[in-house]
């Protein structure tokens, strides 16, 4: 028998030293965060126990930062998960109307409460809320089919731009209606300390949930029938495992606003180096989701005098990078 | 005793039945090939006993109504190939064969080093042993067929369901991937249904055959024991007027040969 054990392990051995270059370039750009900003740190002023610095760094940056880490990763891992149960190279938690529930949920915390901490809360009920009823509305279908899950997604989706749309027209021009606006631009600017933590537990969890049913989701990259005679449990495994993708999702966007690209490009990036879908290239997706992130907060907090949304750094990677992958015609999915 | 038994079985889409009370039995240890038709119901009937087709009647296996089966135990007692598998991403060769273990594998567990190793066996047997790492997505519709053959293989099932995989494959492929059914059916006392496109195939390589015509059975033949009357008889039902003759090849083998003797050939 002709068995090739040493070929057996080189994708395992290139995803391997490709994460450990990643993880490197992540704690890299996570120290950098840490120091950089309209009021720069030093590490001797902060270690000589300089009050100012380290409050600006418990208070702002340490928070900052991690959200960046962990969400950037999370939006990353979560973008792999859409894209290989929805079999589509452009999935994305958009697909089941997260974002905009989040975008509703937010403008009605900045209309009717007060208080960032409240804010993201309203943001991450209007998320799951979304979600709860794409897939409840996708569940009436015993067969979760995929198509029933995307229609129910784009039904959820226009009734949250409806509500998001009627809260604007009751907001006041001159504040509510611009940080609402802002908000939806997205911006790890107003991530405070004290609403940061529980949002970021969840998240891991919920990524510790997703990489032990890896195999699982893997499984779900083919067609219905096929997977069910593997002994898949389609209709609820890709319930369960949409749910908690987009649980991971909503917690971050509930504290950052809407981020674009990075859910896209991580996974495609992350492809296209590992060529394979293993467990690895979802960790892969997520430390790229995670240094794009990182990158482009830095970027926005020291590219101008005032502070940018980072969604427009995240996009002016992410649109050349989409223009690149349909010219080459190879995203993982065979043709796009 | 090891059986496999369809009683009045009727699937279809939306109101119309595609098959319609169906009745069939199997023995074990021999491959029976599916002859009808397009839209003669060979792929619904095959979908219908892997679970994926609702549908009414029964399909007992050694005793057990395969319709009470849970997904995961009737995973472990069936094997299924499609015409032409849904996987499209990309996936190395030996991945898509590991998925094939996942019957016998808990929610959270991965494939032990004795499953890689029964896998690269797997793929060793159906030819594809320097190719372990290959990209899925980058073989041929025909190795990709070999390759859901040998995940097949692993999953150990007691029935094997075929939908006409030799669509897919050339000339060579097809014979072999024959003759690894017919081993893998004959070791172990299993039972393998195969829906086929070829006639010829399926009277050269096939121990029984089960004629469809218009979701009903039409007949069933015996290419080994059946007169050549009979058997022109019965698939002149379904493909026309025909008629059937033998040759020898250079290794002594005896094949059938079918011949269309209808209106468009004179």
């Amino acid at each position: 028998m002709n068995i090739m054990k040493p070929s057996t392990d080189s994708p395992t051995a290139r995803i391997k030293v490709l994460c450990a270059v990643g993880i490197v370039l992540m704690l890299v750009l996570a120290a950098l965060s840490l120091m950089v900003g309209k009021y720069p740190l030093s590490l001797e002023k902060l270690f000589s126990g300089d009050k100012m610095h380290r409050r600006v760094f418990l208070t702002l940056r340490l928070s900052r930062t991690a959200v960046g880490l962990v969400g950037g990763f999370a939006l990353g891992a979560a973008g792999f998960v859409y894209q290989t149960v929805f079999r589509n190279p452009l999935a994305s938690p958009d697909i089941i109307g997260v974002s905009s529930g989040a975008s509703a949920g937010a403008a009605a915390g900045i209309l009717f409460l007060t208080g960032s901490a409240a804010v993201t809360a309203s943001s991450f009920m209007g998320a799951v809320a979304a979600v709860a009823l794409a897939l409840g509305l996708a569940g009436l279908d015993r067969s979760a089919k995929k198509g029933t899950i995307v229609l129910a997604g784009i039904a959820v989706h226009s009734l949250a731009q409806t509500a998001l749309m009627c809260l604007k027209l009751t907001a006041d021009p001159e504040r509510e209606l611009s940080s609402i606006e802002y908000w939806i631009m997205g911006s790890l600017n107003g991530v405070s300390a004290d609403a940061v933590y529980g949002n970021l537990i969840m998240c891991l969890l919920c990524l510790a949930a997703l990489f032990f049913l890896s195999r699982q989701i893997l499984l779900l990259a083919q067609e219905e029938g096929e997977a069910r005679t593997l002994g898949v449990n389609v209709g609820l495994l890709r319930l369960i495992v949409l749910l908690i993708a987009t649980l991971t999702v909503a917690g971050i966007i509930s504290l950052t606003g809407l981020i674009s690209f990075v859910g896209l490009l991580a996974p495609h990036g992350a492809r296209m180096l590992s060529k394979n879908n293993r467990t690895g290239t979802m960790l892969l997706s997520g430390i790229l989701g995670a240094v794009i992130l990182l990158a482009a907060d830095i970027l926005a907090r020291s590219a101008a005098k005032t502070e940018l949304p980072v969604s427009i750094f995240t996009s002016l990677v992410g649109a050349p990078f989409l223009i690149a992958l349909l010219a080459r015609g190879r995203n993982g999915y065979g043709q796009l | 005793m090891a059986s496999f038994d369809v009683n009045g079985l009727s699937a279809g889409y939306g109101e119309k039945n595609v098959i319609d009370g169906l009745s069939f039995s199997l023995e074990s240890g021999r491959v029976c090939g599916i002859l009808g038709a397009n839209g003669s119901g060979k792929t619904t009937l095959i979908k219908s006993i892997a679970g994926i087709v609702r549908h009414d009647g029964e399909c007992v296996l050694d005793g057990v109504k395969l319709e009470r089966l849970g997904v995961r135990k009737l995973s472990r007692q069936i094997g299924y190939i499609p015409q032409r598998s849904g996987i499209g991403i990309d996936i190395s060769v030996l991945d898509v064969v590991l998925m094939g273990f996942n019957p016998h594998l808990g929610l959270l567990e991965h494939p032990t080093e004795d499953m890689k190793n029964r896998a690269l066996c797997a793929l060793s047997a159906v030819g594809l042993g320097n190719a372990v790492q290959k990209n899925y997505m980058h073989m041929s519709e025909g190795q990709k067929q070999l390759c859901i053959l040998a995940r097949t293989l692993v999953t150990d099932g007691r029935l094997l369901l075929l939908d006409e995989p030799e669509s897919a494959l050339d000339f060579h492929f097809r014979y072999k991937m024959l003759n690894i059914i017919r081993n893998w059916v004959m070791k172990d006392d299993r039972f393998a249904l195969v829906a086929l496109h070829d006639p010829m195939l399926a009277l050269n390589y096939c121990d029984e055959l089960l004629l469809l015509k218009s979701g009903r059975k039409a007949g069933v033949l015996c290419p080994g024991r059946d007169s050549f009357e009979k058997m022109e008889e019965y698939l002149s039902q379904i493909y026309g007027s025909v008629s059937l003759a033998s040759c020898v090849g250079r290794s002594g083998r005896r094949h059938i040969i079918m011949l269309n003797e209808g209106e468009d050939e004179k």
